[in-house]
């Protein structure tokens, strides 16, 4: 009988063992609790975009959907050759510029509702503060465009912290596009690096900035820039549909050639 | 044999249960809760935590209660086949039933004040903010367990007195009662759970807790699902425990006899487990669409989010379950006299089904970084993309489930030869609405890989209602073929390796784990919330936990309630020996 026991001990005890030691070898998500935010009035644009690209990419579950998949809307890379977020919003409702867009989009989703996705966005003013609204934005904004959000926005809206508390903004002010003439200003203000490394800064899935000149001549880079579905490099072809089509309505023609010398440079 | 327990030492623990609930109830009534200054909206549990407490209290009671209300419903059933098929192992097996389900009883009184006791403590902002909404609703609750708890008194003690004619039919009834009475206290505890999940949505934060309607609180949006998956789950679950106290009792046994009453009691267990399995999915797709409904986000958390990996672990538990009870059919053919003719077709199945599992566990939905998407060459893994899509895995379940039908109807076929004239036509039938079931499962599988999403949806109904369908018309017309069929010879009973035994606790396990489980979704899934963007969670536990965690934590609640049953069963087999059916020595299918 005891051997009967001691059998059964080891079934349960067995059978019990291998569900924990798979479950705890899958990746680990854990959901973690949206940080409190409390900015002055004298705020900047890199804290407002870092404490909303933590909130994207952690605790307000943004990238669940609207990371790379197809649930909803990319707002990290090109959406269907549109270009990215950042440009593409001003765009989006006329009479609404970047910043209103963007708003309203995270209080009121399903009245800007975007063609091909069904409307399974909630408010987000139900869950999330004034504060960290505004902190999406900006986020949002630094993809590809220029973060207009500033501290007075949060101010007008009371920076109530609570659920519930945000209403839709009205927002008008139009932010205004980017005119440096520095290459790698251009590259930072258009989110290049997002999918390209230079320096050790970026991420792998474009190909690398540096030797790039080595690699490739500044006419297969211009080409690249203003068209690139014509061709991708060697090992990248999967990301081809990543690389915004719209750089050449972005970027003046004096800004295009600036950053094409400066990659064809890097030797 | 007189079977009433030798003292009252069994039942303290139910009416501490029970007047501890009545006690807590008034200690905390919103007006006397009220009327004090509530200075904390939490405290902590030493060395655990509160959040992990709570976490096995109300693991440990669900799976007592799920074990005491399951088992009275084919109790119940069991008792009828016995009345009106006048067929007495019938009623012996439902009387063994209903004696595992009493002395459970205790333990879930116990195990629901403990519950109650930790969160009036640990959780006393949470507590009367619920109290305050659904207090009548409590009092109820307390009222109907007391009629649960007398109702089970008079089933099982007046079993014997109560055994011919008019009587028996009344004892029947009061089994039916017991089934009323649990039910109803299972939907108002729901009712409490579900509010935390979905309230209405005219309530917000501001909402003062006394202006909240009781209906619309109490009727939510998922009540009505999680009563139904519910109820379906707690017959799977109360299957899959008689079958492994079946199996052991088959494993201590020291009579041919008794070896054979547990053979038949595990198989019986087993056939209602897997049986009720096979409907569950359909409960949880309404769940799942009732969550989307109320809440995209929340669905979203639940399917794509941060839980996504954990329907790769249901998956592989699944897998386990189907493998495992094929595995116990399989091996219980070596009983029947006649099965051999279809051993040969064992090993196709066997493959069909690991296809299956492999394909239904391929992970989809992957939250990567930049880099890690980098690695992977795309959105989707290379390879796994195309399998881990849900054309994909529909496809994969509903040939699972399909396969697993045909094992139990080969098994039903056996040890039978059929003597009606169209028996081969019919048999032939039967072939050609599996072949057309598995074609319709298998195209619509293709056939979403070409249309978006939306319609792809739509295309698991047709899968689904194709393999019902097919079910249905297969047992009609196997019920037909199998009138006045001839015997091969009757099923050996007892004579089961010992093997399939611990197949029987392996089932019981996983059952049990993967309770834990999805409990552990249905509550995580509201995240930082109390009650779903209405309460929040500001405690230092405020944050879900990662599965692996989580999977330790099931794991000891999965620990301590087969500990807890292995001792309760072993009190009771100490007082009292059950009725045997004799079923070895009258043969039976």
């Amino acid at each position: 009988m005891w051997q009967t026991n001691l059998k059964v001990l080891a079934v349960v005890l067995g059978t019990v063992a291998v569900f924990t030691i798979v479950s705890s070898s899958i990746p680990q998500l854990q959901s973690v609790v949206p940080e409190d935010l409390s900015f002055s009035g004298d705020v900047t644009a890199e804290e407002l975009v870092a404490a909303g690209q933590a909130l994207f990419e952690g605790a307000g579950g943004c990238a669940d959907c609207h990371g790379l998949g197809t649930r909803a809307p990319n707002l990290l890379t090109d959406e269907a050759g549109t270009g990215q977020i950042g440009v593409r919003c001003a765009r989006r409702v006329t009479g609404q510029d970047c910043k209103a867009y963007l708003f309203n989009s995270l209080v009121d989703p399903n009245a800007l509702q975007v063609e091909g996705y069904i409307p399974i966005m909630a408010d987000m003013s139900r869950t999330l503060s004034s504060e960290q609204l505004w902190a999406l934005v900006a986020f949002l904004q630094s993809q590809g465009g220029e973060v207009t959000v500033t501290g007075a926005d949060i101010e007008s809206e009371g920076g109530v912290e609570s659920a519930g508390a945000a209403q839709p903004a009205a927002v008008t002010a139009a932010g205004p596009t980017s005119t440096s003439s520095d290459p790698v200003e251009i590259m930072t203000a258009n989110a290049c690096l997002g999918c390209h490394v230079m320096d050790g800064t970026g991420a792998p899935i474009g190909p690398s900035f540096d030797g790039i000149g080595g690699r490739v001549s500044a006419d297969y880079i211009r080409q690249s820039i203003l068209d690139p579905r014509a061709g991708a490099s060697e090992g990248y072809e999967a990301f081809i549909q990543l690389m915004p089509a719209t750089f050449g309505e972005q970027l003046s023609a004096a800004q295009l050639e600036a950053v094409v010398q400066f990659l064809a440079d890097r030797r | 044999m007189s079977e009433r327990l030798p003292s009252g030492a069994r039942r303290w623990p139910l009416w501490l249960g029970g007047i501890g609930l009545v006690t807590l109830l008034t200690l905390v009534s919103p007006d006397g809760i009220l009327a004090q200054e509530i200075s904390r909206s939490y405290r902590d549990f030493p060395l655990i935590g509160s959040r992990t407490a709570i976490w096995i209290a109300a693991e440990v009671h669900l799976l007592f209660a799920a074990f005491v209300l399951g088992v009275p419903m084919f109790a119940v059933v069991a008792e009828a086949i016995g009345i009106f098929g006048k067929d007495r192992k019938y009623d012996k097996l439902a009387k063994e039933f209903t004696r595992l389900l009493l002395v459970a009883y205790s333990a879930t009184a116990i195990w629901g004040a403990i519950l109650s006791f930790l969160l009036v403590t640990l959780y006393p902002r949470l507590w009367v903010y619920l109290t305050q909404i659904f207090a009548p609703s409590m009092w109820a609750y307390a009222g109907l367990f007391f009629l649960e708890s007398f109702t089970l008194y008079l089933y099982y003690y007046g079993w014997d007195r109560w055994a011919e004619g008019r009587a028996k039919l009344m004892h029947w009834g009061l089994g039916i009662m017991l089934n009323v009475f649990g039910t109803t206290v299972m939907f108002i505890a729901n009712s409490w759970l579900t509010f935390m999940m979905s309230p209405p949505a005219d309530v917000t934060p501001d909402t003062s807790p006394a202006m909240v309607q009781f209906w619309s609180a109490f009727a939510n949006a998922t009540w009505m699902p999680i009563n139904i998956h519910r109820i379906i789950a707690n017959v799977v679950f109360g299957g899959a425990i008689v079958g492994a106290y079946a199996a052991y009792r088959f494993l201590i046994a020291e009579t041919d006899e008794e070896r054979a009453h547990y053979d038949w009691m595990g198989y019986v267990g087993n056939l209602i487990a897997i049986g009720a399995l096979i409907v569950l999915p359909f409960a949880g797709y309404y769940l799942g669409r009732e969550i989307y409904e109320y809440s995209p986000g929340m669905g979203q958390t639940l399917m794509g989010g941060f839980m996504s990996w954990l329907w790769i672990i249901q998956a592989f538990l699944i897998g386990v379950l189907f493998l495992t009870g094929n595995y116990y059919l399989w091996v219980g053919m070596g009983r029947i006299p006649g099965a051999e003719r279809f051993m040969p077709y064992t090993k196709y199945m066997l493959i069909v089904l690991v296809v299956g599992v492999i394909v239904w566990a391929t992970p989809h939905t992957m939250i990567a970084s930049r880099a890690e998407i980098a690695a992977m060459g795309g959105t989707y893994h290379p390879f796994l993309g195309v399998l881990g899509v849900m054309s994909a895995k529909n496809t994969a379940v509903n040939i699972m489930i399909l396969t697993t039908f045909l094992s139990f109807l080969l098994y039903r076929r056996a040890n039978k030869e059929p003597v009606v004239e169209w028996a081969r036509t019919g048999t032939m039938i039967q072939g050609v609405l599996f072949v057309v079931c598995a074609g319709i499962v298998i195209f619509y599988g293709i056939y979403g890989y070409f249309v978006t999403a939306i319609v792809r949806i739509g295309f698991s109904v047709y899968q689904v209602l194709a393999v019902i369908a097919t079910i249905f018309s297969v047992v009609a017309i196997d019920v037909a073929i199998g009138r006045g069929a001839k015997s091969r010879g009757a099923i050996r009973w007892g004579q089961m390796p010992e093997r399939s035994q611990y197949a029987l606790f392996i089932l019981a396990v996983t059952f049990t784990w993967l309770m834990g489980l999805m409990g552990y979704a249905r509550s995580g899934i509201r995240q930082h919330w109390h009650v779903w963007e209405v309460v929040r969670d500001t405690s230092e536990y405020a944050s879900t936990p990662a599965l692996g965690y989580a999977s330790q934590i099931i794991s000891v609640c999965v620990l301590i309630f087969f500990g807890l049953v292995a001792f309760i069963f072993w009190v009771g087999g100490l007082a009292e020996k059950p009725v045997l059916s004799g079923v070895g020595s009258e043969g039976g299918d």
